[in-house]
């Protein structure tokens, strides 16, 4: 009997681990970039990139895992025993890395001729009839789009073949065929990913979210990073003098001398007021 | 903790009949089981609720007049605490429901659910559709910045080009001769009046029919595979939703702090340098406006009406037209080309308005 990882072809079950395992970690990286935003660090340069990379690793090898355990259980009755999404991960992560830098080049290369080629040809073609701009945005962008994006998924397609035929050996190496009828292997895999105590987890979940909320809130500037030119922010000098108590204590003691000064001869001329009145009246 | 609980539960239980109501709502049947596919329509449900949220922030201190939309506007950027956020929010929020109600029309067209017995569930889908639109059209007046005002004179003025009910549609849109306080009178009340009652409302009879007639689940599986899945609503239909809701209110926040909102100057009677263009969900109509055979009064009735009334109509015909009752997308080889048709164009058009921008000056 042929095993049943040959069944289905390695581009789908790429396809199949990787789409589901990019959405299962997508919203913990999100959590991550939300609070590196909200501090005012851009998490696609610099520190915050090898931030966001560095927390990213632990997330993709812990999705992959699970959704390549479940996909195993569900359409091939397969149960591997020991760990999964480390051992996928860095295949994938590898054959990943030397696509992108094939692709990046590819993918530039095939636009940037194409976009010559089109501008040459549209030169030529406008000689004879007339094409409006709106017109030729759409068609030079058609002429370098199409076929770029084609090469595009080419190398997507490349990967992933690449990768399903790694999947596939890593099944047939350690994976064990379970005896378990398709009710039981749903069952089964469900529990992996529902926890026993949903009331629990939504508990717990609502209590994550509010410390996280609460960091946010703490992190977020309170009035805005981009001002518009004609609403210069608040002149932060004034606030920002400093207090030197000696000074401080100095200028009061002499405004006070002041004032008893100006009191003592305000109280001098009351007095003469009352002696020069005639009494009585 | 919970004995107290278990109280509270009871005491509402014995008043209300709370034990039916959960039975109803979270006990729901979900042919096949819980599906990430599903999630578009209650994270829709959300981002409205969110909108409606910071919409009411945002309501306390704007003020719909010409002479102080521009001041109120320019005042919760940069000097209300937090204002600066909250706008962006419901910026980014109004982009996100028109992407999300455009995956979620996707969704349901892909997997056939406007098929029979769904066909009012579509039909209320489409007017529903048209709210979420005009909501993104009237809302983007209220800064009263340039861009918001050329890009409503704009809008207008095509819309008054539309034969028979165009003048009139364009006057009581306008107010006036031309946009000026009547108009944005209008549209305010428009935008946080009408707009919002007529969803709430719509969207209420859309989930009443969508749970008459139940959900369509998948569109290919034997008897015996649906029969092992299916499963209720909660818990894992429930959480697959608030996962979604999650990435998507995490993912608004995000681009709210990468591009906050940014006003240009105050709006004028004049243009100056400033080349209107509306917000980038309608650009593909607007780059299409630009082609040739759209020019002159006609083409553009053609362009910016005759065919995007024409395409609405056929939307609503489809349940109608379409009575073949597969449902697998791989089996509709129309359905899926004109779908892969439509959404290319709509691409490829978004980015030529994008490249077109440099060429304007
Ligand atoms: C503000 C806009 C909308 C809201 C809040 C909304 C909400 C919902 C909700 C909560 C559901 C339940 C199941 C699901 O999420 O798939 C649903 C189902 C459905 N909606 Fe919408 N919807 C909106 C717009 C639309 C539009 C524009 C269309 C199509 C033109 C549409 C067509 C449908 C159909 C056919 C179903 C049944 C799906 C099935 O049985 O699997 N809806 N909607």
């Amino acid at each position: 009997m042929s095993h049943p990882a040959t069944a289905i072809s390695s581009v789908k079950l790429a396809w199949a681990l990787s789409w589901a395992a990019f959405w299962t970690g997508f919203p913990f990286k999100v959590i991550v970039a939300l609070l590196l935003l909200a501090a005012q660090v851009h998490p696609w340069e610099g520190t915050g990139l090898i931030t966001l990379l560095m927390v990213s690793a632990p997330i993709d090898i812990w999705a992959l895992g699970l959704t390549a355990r479940t996909f195993f259980l569900e359409r091939m009755g397969i149960e591997v025993r020991g760990p999964v999404g480390i051992g996928l991960w860095w295949q994938g992560a590898v054959l990943g890395a030397g696509m992108l830098g094939v692709a990046y080049y590819a993918v530039g290369t095939t636009a940037a001729l194409c976009k010559k080629a089109a501008e040459a040809t549209l030169g030529v073609v406008k000689k004879v009839i007339p094409i409006p701009v709106a017109e030729q945005i759409t068609i030079e962008l058609l002429m370098w789009a199409v076929p770029a994006t084609i090469v595009l998924i080419m190398c997507l397609l490349i990967w992933l073949k690449l990768f399903g035929w790694r999947i596939k050996r890593f099944v047939v190496a350690s994976g064990q065929t379970s005896s378990a009828g398709l009710q039981e292997r749903v069952r089964e895999w469900d529990a992996w990913r529902v926890p026993a105590d949903s009331v629990l987890m939504l508990i717990s979940f609502t209590a994550v979210a509010v410390l996280l909320t609460v960091a946010f809130w703490v992190l977020l500037p309170v009035t805005t990073p981009h001002r518009h030119p004609d609403y210069p922010p608040p002149q932060a000098d004034a606030v920002k003098k400093k207090v030197k108590p000696e000074e401080l204590l100095k200028k009061t003691e002499g405004t006070l001398a002041k004032a008893e000064a100006v009191l003592g001869s305000l109280e001098e001329e009351k007095a003469k007021e009352k002696k020069g009145k005639p009494k009585g009246k | 903790m919970n004995a107290l609980l278990q109280k509270v539960y009871d005491f509402v239980d014995e008043r209300i009949d709370l034990k039916t109501l959960e039975a109803k709502m979270m006990k729901e049947p979900i042919k096949g089981g819980s599906r990430w596919a599903y999630v578009f329509g209650s994270v829709l449900l959300f981002i409205f609720i969110m909108q409606a949220v910071t919409g009411v922030l945002l309501m306390f201190y704007y003020i719909p007049s010409a002479d102080h939309a521009y001041a109120s506007t320019q005042f919760i950027i940069h000097e209300v605490d937090y204002g600066w956020f909250i706008l962006s929010y419901h910026f980014w929020g109004s982009s996100a429901m028109v992407v999300m109600v455009f995956a979620h029309m996707s969704q349901v067209f892909l997997w056939g659910a406007y098929k029979t017995p769904r066909e009012m569930i579509w039909l209320v889908g489409l007017a529903l559709f048209g709210i979420v639109m005009a909501f993104g059209f009237t809302g983007y007046l209220l800064p009263w910045d340039q861009r918001a005002y050329w890009a409503t004179t704009v809008g207008v003025e095509i819309m008054d080009k539309t034969p028979v009910v165009g003048d009139f549609l364009a006057r009581f849109l306008k107010g006036g001769p031309t946009p000026g306080q009547m108009t944005l009178s209008r549209f305010f009340v428009i935008h946080v009046m009408v707009l919002p009652g007529a969803l709430m409302g719509l969207a209420g009879l859309h989930l009443f029919l969508f749970r008459s007639a139940g959900p369509a689940g998948p569109f290919r599986g034997t008897p015996e595979e649906l029969k092992a899945k299916t499963d209720f609503f909660f818990p894992r239909q429930v959480w697959k939703d608030i996962v979604a809701m999650a990435a998507v209110f995490l993912t608004i926040c995000s681009l709210a702090l990468i591009e906050p909102v940014v006003l240009l100057e105050e709006a004028k009677p004049d243009p100056g340098d400033y080349h209107p263009e509306p917000e980038w969900y309608f650009l593909f109509l607007f780059q299409l406006l630009r082609w040739k055979i759209f020019a002159g009064e006609f083409g553009q009735f053609l362009g910016a009406t005759a065919i995007p009334a024409a395409f609405m109509l056929l939307l609503a015909a489809l349940p109608f037209i379409d009575r073949s009752p597969e449902r697998n997308i791989f089996k509709r080889p129309i359905a899926l080309l004109s779908w892969t048709v439509v959404m290319i164009g709509i691409l490829v058009l978004t980015v030529s308005a994008i490249i077109n921008r440099e060429f304007l000056d």
